[in-house]
């Protein structure tokens, strides 16, 4: 298994699927951390948001802190699993979050604190929308980036 | 800040749901440039009382619901054409198209006219209404 982008439709291989209800969870969860984070101003906070990030987006959301803690605790509660989807569109939401959390982080961190609110405030909104309205990150930006992508290689 | 979020994140969520899957007429002008390209594509408009053509990527979750719906509404709709593109592997119909988010649903009826556009999973009702309304059954 590719364990960079498994992309469904283009290889056999199966397609590593997740409990819808996990990446709800996670973004409920990254929504409090980051809403603190910027109560506090604390750039720590935001930095450790990111390796969050960073571990769903780069080793999987089977590895993901908040996926784990998920079905260690809440899963078990909530009764069978209704619904799975593909990981790669949470996945994806993740390395855009892995973004914004980097430059909060960087901002607080290195005395731009103006940066760090904003950043960390834009990765808010994503979290709170994913959360709230179950919004996919990857429906609003894949294709665009993609396209800006080729654009500047053709 | 966290209240400057707050109220985006609200004004966003209220944004996203009156455009989300909202099918609306196409823009004037570029209307035969668009049927080409979605021949292109493998559409065959005239095979079918409406044909939709849907632009998904791996990381669109809406996408596979919506694709699921149409496949089920194909069951009970004879008239119904169905076309699936992976929008990242035709990326110059993608751009010809200006298709910007995914899924995006084009909707042709017999003579190749493209006759809506939608953005977004589209509302389940809405789109049940509009097949309908160009396959000629009666719910």
């Amino acid at each position: 298994m590719n364990p960079v982008s498994p992309r469904p439709g283009t290889t056999g291989a199966a397609v590593p699927q997740v409990d819808v209800r996990g990446p709800r969870f996670g973004a409920w969860l990254t929504t409090f951390v980051l809403a603190a984070a910027l109560l506090a101003g604390a750039g720590w906070l935001v930095a450790a948001q990111a390796v969050v990030f960073a571990v769903g987006a780069f080793a999987g959301l089977r590895y993901a802190p908040y996926g784990v803690l998920f079905r260690a605790l809440v899963a078990p509660r909530l009764g069978p699993v209704r619904e799975r989807e593909p990981e790669a569109p949470p996945r994806f939401a993740q390395l855009i979050g892995l973004l914004f959390a980097v430059v909060g982080a960087a901002g607080y961190l290195l005395g731009a604190p103006v940066l760090g609110a904003v950043a960390t405030g834009l990765a808010l909104v994503a979290a709170l929308l994913n959360a709230a309205t179950g919004f996919c990150l990857g429906c609003e930006l894949y294709l665009i980036v993609r396209r800006a992508q080729t654009a500047r290689t053709v | 800040m966290l209240a400057a979020a707050l109220v985006l994140a609200a004004v966003a969520a209220w944004w996203l749901r009156t455009r989300d899957g909202a099918i609306g007429t196409p823009r004037k002008g570029a209307v035969v440039g668009e049927l080409a390209v979605m021949r292109e594509l493998g559409a065959r408009p005239e095979d079918a009382d409406l044909t939709v053509v849907q632009f998904s990527t791996a990381f669109c979750g809406p996408c596979r619901a919506t694709r699921a719906r149409l496949h089920q509404l194909q069951t009970t709709r004879p008239g119904l054409a169905y076309l699936h593109v992976d929008a990242e592997s035709h990326l110059e119909a993608v751009r010809a198209l200006d298709v910007r988010r995914t899924p995006t649903l084009f909707y042709l009826d017999r003579s190749g006219t493209v006759i809506g556009r939608s953005s977004g999973a589209p509302r389940p009702d809405e789109l049940a209404a509009l097949v309908d309304a160009h396959t000629g059954v009666q719910s």
